[in-house]
């Protein structure tokens, strides 16, 4: 009976479809459609704010315009905030691979201890909430020989250490992924130097997790608030405590401001995700 | 061609006329004695396989000849240069390794190019002789593809073609072979051999597989806990073991105590070990078989058995047979169904006296 049901769905020379099966998402689509739609909730007000010449007391904005995003990407303060904010991340990321590689690749090759070592100072930045650390280091560094408050610096040098995990981490796995004792040996055998041997032979190879690595850092690194704020405040400010600082504005300007930290981050994301996404379709060779 | 310590000596002319000469070469790692008392001369041309079981320490003795582990005691002399304290780039060494350590990141041809670019020859040069030896390993055809594109036994002629392009003074290979699938390595096995007579390149060649040492060498260095046990053609490591080690490594040698070889070698023998081929037993059917009746040139004593097991090898056929005291591992030529004994059947063996080889410990 049922099979008769399930002919005359189908075409001859079909198979029967599965009718109910297209009528109904399942359950985990629901709770995951469901999960989203909470998420994106807020930004699409967001959105919707910024994208509105004025909206008050009716249901609808009065019309739509990219004034507020125009006003906001031509005000110098914010073109500043974010150049320091620039200079802040790509200054920890680059200082972070300078110190991280070489340990990574020494932990690795030649002193395997110190990755036991590695794996549980890495999990530092995590275990202390970011307002005691930074409590901590502003009475270490508010005076004494090295006065580094209210200076790039201090952030810079904070920033690497948020940072360590994730660009440890991820070396650390791509090292893993390639036979690095061997490579070095076949590249110096056939002439090169040890220095030479990692930069063409190994930093090639592990190319894919050093750029997942730096886009993901940057992406977090740059919406960072609470040391900004805390560390060096309005003596340099960054994209955040811009933020906090004009949130006494127009509701419009900050929520384009919002937006634009959100697009810029979300894109970040995207093209790290996109380079792990090629890792593993290339079988973790690039 | 070949000196060793342990083993016969060669004469003045051989050791004048060497081209790679290992002199007392020690190995610790911590308190461990990985190999020592390494000497050995080898002449130019010539392909040295250092043949032993897995930890004996010939791979540790390669990479040391490499340059990849530092030496404790003993030097290394290439074409009269000392290379002892010299780094691998500069010792003029082409290594082939057993899981072939191509980059990943390159294509083949920029693989093979590597040693040419660490050299700086010139563009047009580098083209041509990686076009040169590309075709010599037959894989001018797979230049453009990276190594995840290839098979297992195209990576490894890739190692070799990458080891070979750079002109080394020695070719030092780490299994290549172990890695492949049997068909392969068979293939394979034979275009090393005629790539290395071609270019008359001396090679010292690391395997635990006595099969693949028998095939392919000049000389065999046997090699048990650290030092060579004994080195000569396969024709003398496989037919007179120096003792019951290399008799244990070599072929399927049935090694007997003096008191179990008594039955088969008759009571004036009074050896404390006994090795014997199992192509030097021959089983005589006690009841009506169907086996052809082989003696031996020279028989000892026949002694009464009973076949356990019966193993088809392809064209031989190893059957376990039980005498009073010890199991005998013997082959016999497979001639067909007919000619088989089966399990549990009555014989009688006899052993070839010229093929026993002695020991007094």
């Amino acid at each position: 009976m049922s099979q008769n049901a399930d002919l005359t769905l189908s075409r001859p020379g079909e198979s029967p479809l599965p009718a109910l099966r297209l009528a109904w998402p399942s359950p985990y689509a629901l709770v995951v459609w469901g999960v989203f739609t909470l998420l994106a909730l807020p930004l699409l007000a967001t959105l919707g704010y910024a994208l509105a010449s004025s909206w008050g007391a009716t249901l609808l904005p009065d019309g739509v315009t990219l004034k507020w995003f125009w006003e906001l990407w031509s005000t110098p303060r914010f073109q500043w905030a974010f150049a320091r904010s620039l200079l802040v991340t790509l200054g920890a990321l680059a200082l972070s691979l300078v110190l991280v590689v070489p340990v990574a690749f020494l932990a690795h090759t030649r002193y395997p201890r110190l990755d036991a070592w590695m794996s549980g100072l890495i999990l530092v930045p995590f275990a202390v909430p970011p307002v005691v650390s930074s409590v901590g280091l502003l009475q270490l560094y508010a005076g004494g020989p090295l006065p580094l408050v209210g200076t790039p610096w201090i952030l810079m040098f904070t920033y690497v250490t948020i940072a360590l995990p994730f660009v440890y981490r991820a070396i650390a796995n791509s090292l893993r992924t390639i036979d690095v004792r061997s490579l070095m040996e076949a590249a110096q055998l056939l002439g090169a130097t040890p220095f030479k041997a990692f930069f063409l032979v190994i930093l090639p190879n592990i190319r894919v997790g050093v750029q997942v690595a730096v886009f993901l850092s940057f992406s977090f690194l740059i919406g960072e608030f609470v040391f900004a704020n805390m560390l060096v405040g309005t003596r340099f400010e960054t994209l955040q405590v811009y933020l906090n600082n004009m949130r006494g504005s127009s509701g419009h300007f900050t929520s384009a401001l919002v937006i634009t930290l959100f697009l810029f981050t979300l894109l970040l994301t995207w093209l790290g995700n996109r380079q792990a996404g090629h890792a593993i379709t290339k079988g973790a060779n690039p | 061609m070949t000196t060793l310590s342990g083993a016969p000596v060669a004469n003045d002319s051989t050791l004048a006329s060497g081209y790679l000469h290992l002199e007392g070469l020690a190995k610790r790692f911590g308190t461990t004695q990985v190999f020592s008392h390494i000497n050995a001369v080898i002449a130019k041309g010539e392909f040295v396989t250092l043949l032993g079981p897995s930890g004996c320490g010939k791979s540790t003795l390669l990479r040391s000849i490499a340059g990849l582990n530092r030496l404790d005691e003993g030097r290394i002399v290439v074409d009269g240069e000392e290379i002892t304290a010299l780094p691998p780039q500069q010792r003029g060494v082409g290594m082939v390794f057993q899981h072939y350590a191509l980059f990943p990141n390159m294509r083949v041809t920029d693989n093979v190019a590597f040693g040419l670019r660490m050299q700086k020859v010139p563009h047009e040069e580098r083209s041509r002789r990686v076009d040169e030896v590309l075709r010599l390993v037959e894989l001018n055809v797979h230049a453009d593809k990276f190594p995840h594109q290839l098979s297992g036994g195209q990576c490894q002629r890739v190692a070799l073609a990458r080891a070979l392009v750079v002109e080394p003074r020695i070719l030092l290979m780490d299994e290549p072979l172990s890695a492949l699938d049997a068909r392969i390595r068979g293939h394979l096995r034979q275009q090393l051999r005629d790539i290395q007579q071609t270019l008359g390149l001396t090679t010292l060649f690391v395997t635990h597989d006595q099969e693949e040492a028998l095939v392919m060498s000049d000389r065999i260095f046997l090699m048990h806990d650290g030092h060579i046990l004994q080195q000569g053609s396969a024709e003398e490591l496989y037919t007179r073991p120096r003792d019951y080690h290399a008799a244990g490594f070599m072929g399927h040698y049935n090694i007997l105590l003096g008191d179990q070889a008594r039955p088969l070698l008759g009571e004036g023998f009074d050896s404390a070990r006994v090795a014997l081929r199992p192509e030097a037993l021959y089983l005589q059917p006690l009841a009506d078989g169907a086996m052809g009746v082989e003696r031996p040139a020279r028989p000892g004593p026949e002694c009464p058995g009973v076949i356990r097991r019966c193993q088809l090898l392809g064209n031989i056929v190893r059957y376990s047979v039980e005498c009073p005291g010890v199991v005998l591992s013997v082959d016999t030529l497979n001639r067909g169904s007919r000619h088989l004994l089966t399990e549990g059947s009555q014989v009688g063996v006899v052993v070839d006296l010229d093929e026993v080889q002695a020991f007094v410990e």
